[in-house]
């Protein structure tokens, strides 16, 4: 038996297979561009590549993220803040609170010791904290997104950029590049900026060890470390960080299928069918 | 079939059909002679503006009402474009571009006022609205001041005396613009027929204490509370709470319910976002939610708290019903009603909408989130819209945290439940 979760956020799609036994099968990553739905398919299509199964050797498929209600084979859709916590607390079961920064999210989510989210907290309509901010001072420094972190290292004095919109923040980065600031303090900057608002959020929800770093921005080895500094703890991150929502997808999709249910089912809130076990 | 379902849609109905009436006459009132009298809705003092003859205009209920008709964002860009800052609040924008519009809006043309009675219950804001239509119109403007409702505190009777020497005095200025004597009696008649309206308006808004609940106590308490908001001391208003109150009372003889399943039920603190108000109904329909309380339906009065309006002591009754609506309470005495509300009507969860253009009241909201959701356990929403404002609406986020929070409520039910099989 084999189940699947689809992860489609706003920057890129992931996928994760799973086997009867959870053990991760595949995993794949593709950019979302316009197309969500053929974001999803090749993201799908991969991963089932990778494991050389085909499309009906999956029982059950989850959809999590922006788009998850554009993925044509999902049988059931759940957001990502579910699953985000269902495959942190999978991978790291010590997980008590969740930071995800995505391409246009960034999140934190408490949860108990069952993986059951007890609160969550996202940036309200402005990317300020988000992936995105980063990848705007990555275009304006002339730097790979996968370079951010080490160039971030070898800051000597970090610069304070106090811009908090993810538009203006470019002028702010060229203000302080015409002064003849150097490259890796500038960006020291915007790391330590994103941590503050990201430090906040996790307040917001309640602070409790072990925290789970999850989402792109996870492998950004500079924001592990301006996190770790502000929060004064250690962050767990996996290799599977950027997975962690398709992960925990694929195994609301397993819980489905253990439950012996593999049609795909309406429910009147359209998101989420699982039994409420009574009226 | 139909039998049984006879007053099913009553109180929706009767509601437009009273609030268009009100609005032609408000259209009629400049040929009619009628004078007439702009105020706001929160511990409004209508019985005794009606009892002078004054047809009267509710600026804020204008502003829903362009809002629910998706001409807000029209008139809030005017507003910009003579200068008011994104910032300030959505209503007021509203409301100067409707007024600098020929203050004609989806419900026909508005008079001119005689007088502006600045009935100021804790929004500071709304000082600034009325001084700018007082310029814009020439008009009289009378500001009440209502002392806020502090600390926790119980009633000060300095604080009533304060109000009752302000009605006095508005009295005379009443007399001055339309000719008319003070008539205590007639004050007295409208003060029962509000009195029993209050009743009925209560047993209304208790009666979702039955589990499934027959009323949602926000999305459709926005409805059945405009006629004892605009129309109270009438009796048109009293009679459409004894024809709404068979409707609840049918509903509950049916079991029957605003969600045809109710699966979860919500406590709901703060105001609609009206222009998207059907879009955020249905995000919560869809989990199969009901609001059983709401503060929303208590800005203007909070009468299920054992306030009433007393015939036999008009201006102090008036007073303290002017005292005590919700927007004129501290926080302290908020969040005791939110907790009352929360047990009393066994809700799951608490609701916060907050109002990105209103910082008098969104305030404090987040201090209640924490509350509820660290200290008492109660699973609580918090999501940013606004009230008039179109643009501050982001669907496809606030869906999301409604779909997470539900979604995490849902499974935690599940993780409770016993094993099947």
């Amino acid at each position: 038996m084999f189940v699947a979760g689809v992860d489609v956020g706003s920057t890129t799609t992931k996928a994760a297979v799973l086997d009867e036994n959870k053990h991760i099968r595949a995993l794949s990553l593709v950019d979302t561009g316009a197309n969500v739905v053929r974001a999803a398919e090749r993201a799908f299509r991969e991963a089932l590549r990778q494991t050389g199964l085909e499309e009906w050797d999956i029982s059950f498929t989850v959809g999590t993220g922006y788009g998850r209600y554009r993925v044509p084979f999902g049988n059931l859709q759940v957001t990502e803040i579910s699953c985000h916590a269902k495959g942190a607390c999978f991978l790291l079961p010590l997980t008590r609170t969740i930071l995800d920064i995505g391409g246009q999210d960034t999140k934190a989510i408490r949860v108990n010791e069952h993986a059951e989210v007890k609160d969550f907290s996202m940036n309200d309509k402005c990317a300020a904290g988000t992936g995105r901010f980063l990848a705007a001072a990555a275009q304006v420094l002339g730097l790979e997104l996968g370079a951010l972190g080490a160039v971030a290292a070898q800051a000597r004095k970090p610069l304070k950029i106090t811009n908090v919109c993810t538009v203006f923040v470019e002028q702010e980065i060229m203000m302080h590049l015409a002064r003849g600031c150097q490259v890796e303090d500038v960006l020291a900057g915007v790391h330590s900026a994103i941590a503050g608002r990201s430090v906040a959020l996790l307040r917001r929800v309640g602070l409790e060890e072990q925290i789970t770093f999850t989402g792109g921005v996870a492998r950004n080895s500079g924001m592990v470390q301006a996190l770790e500094e502000r929060l004064k703890l250690k962050l767990n991150v996996t290799p599977e960080s950027q997975h962690i929502g398709a992960i925990g997808a694929a195994l609301f999709a397993w819980e489905r299928t253990a439950r012996g249910e593999t049609e795909k089912e309406t429910h009147p809130s359209g998101s989420s069918s699982i039994p409420t076990g009574g009226t | 079939m139909a039998d049984n379902y006879q007053y099913q849609g009553t109180g929706r109905e009767l509601q437009k059909e009273l609030l268009s009436q009100w609005y032609q006459r408000l259209e009629d009132a400049p040929q009619n002679g009628t004078p007439v009298a702009y105020v706001f809705i929160s511990g409004n003092i209508c019985e005794l503006l009606r009892s002078f003859g004054f047809e009267l205009v509710f600026p804020e209920v204008n502003a829903l009402q362009c809002g629910i008709k998706k001409v807000a964002g029209d008139f809030i860009l005017k507003a910009e474009d003579l200068g008011y800052s994104s910032d300030v609040c959505g209503y007021v924008k509203n409301d100067i571009g409707l007024a600098t519009s020929g203050n004609r809006g989806p419900f026909g043309t508005l008079p001119k006022p005689d007088l502006l009675v600045c009935n100021y219950s804790g929004c500071n804001t709304y000082i600034k609205w009325f001084e700018a239509l007082a310029e814009l119109y020439g008009a009289r403007l009378f500001l009440l001041d209502v002392p806020y409702r502090r600390t926790g505190e119980t009633q000060r009777p300095e604080d009533l005396d304060y109000v009752v020497a302000q009605l006095e005095q508005l009295a005379a200025v009443c007399a001055g613009i339309t000719g008319r004597r003070y008539d205590a009696d007639r004050l007295s008649e409208a003060l029962a027929l509000s009195r029993a309206a209050e009743d009925l308006w209560v047993r209304i808004l208790e009666s979702a204490r039955h589990q499934p609940s027959p009323f949602d106590a926000f999305f459709e308490a926005v409805f059945f509370m405009a006629p004892i908001y605009v129309l109270r001391g009438t009796r048109e208003c009293l009679e459409y709470y004894q024809a709404a109150w068979k409707e609840i009372e049918e509903r509950i003889q049916h079991g029957m319910g605003p969600v045809s399943q109710e699966r979860f039920r919500v406590v709901l603190e703060g105001p609609p976002p009206w222009p998207h108000f059907r879009t955020f109904w249905e995000l919560f329909k869809r989990w199969g939610v009901c609001c059983v309380a709401s503060t929303y339906s208590k800005v203007g009065g909070i009468w299920d708290f054992g306030l009433r309006h007393d015939p036999a002591r008009p201006l102090e009754s008036m007073a303290e019903y002017a005292l005590n609506c919700y927007t004129n309470w501290d926080w302290t005495l908020r969040r005791r009603m939110l907790e009352r509300y929360v047990s009393d009507y066994q809700a799951d969860a608490l609701v916060i909408h907050s109002v990105k253009s209103c910082r008098s009241f969104s305030v404090g909201q987040a201090d209640v989130r924490d509350y509820f959701s660290k200290e008492r356990g109660v699973p609580t929403l918090f999501v940013e819209s606004d009230l008039a404002d179109p643009r501050y609406f982001a669907e496809a986020q606030i869906r999301n945290r409604i779909d997470a929070f539900f979604e995490a409520l849902e499974h935690r039910r599940v993780a409770a439940a016993p094993p099947v099989g």
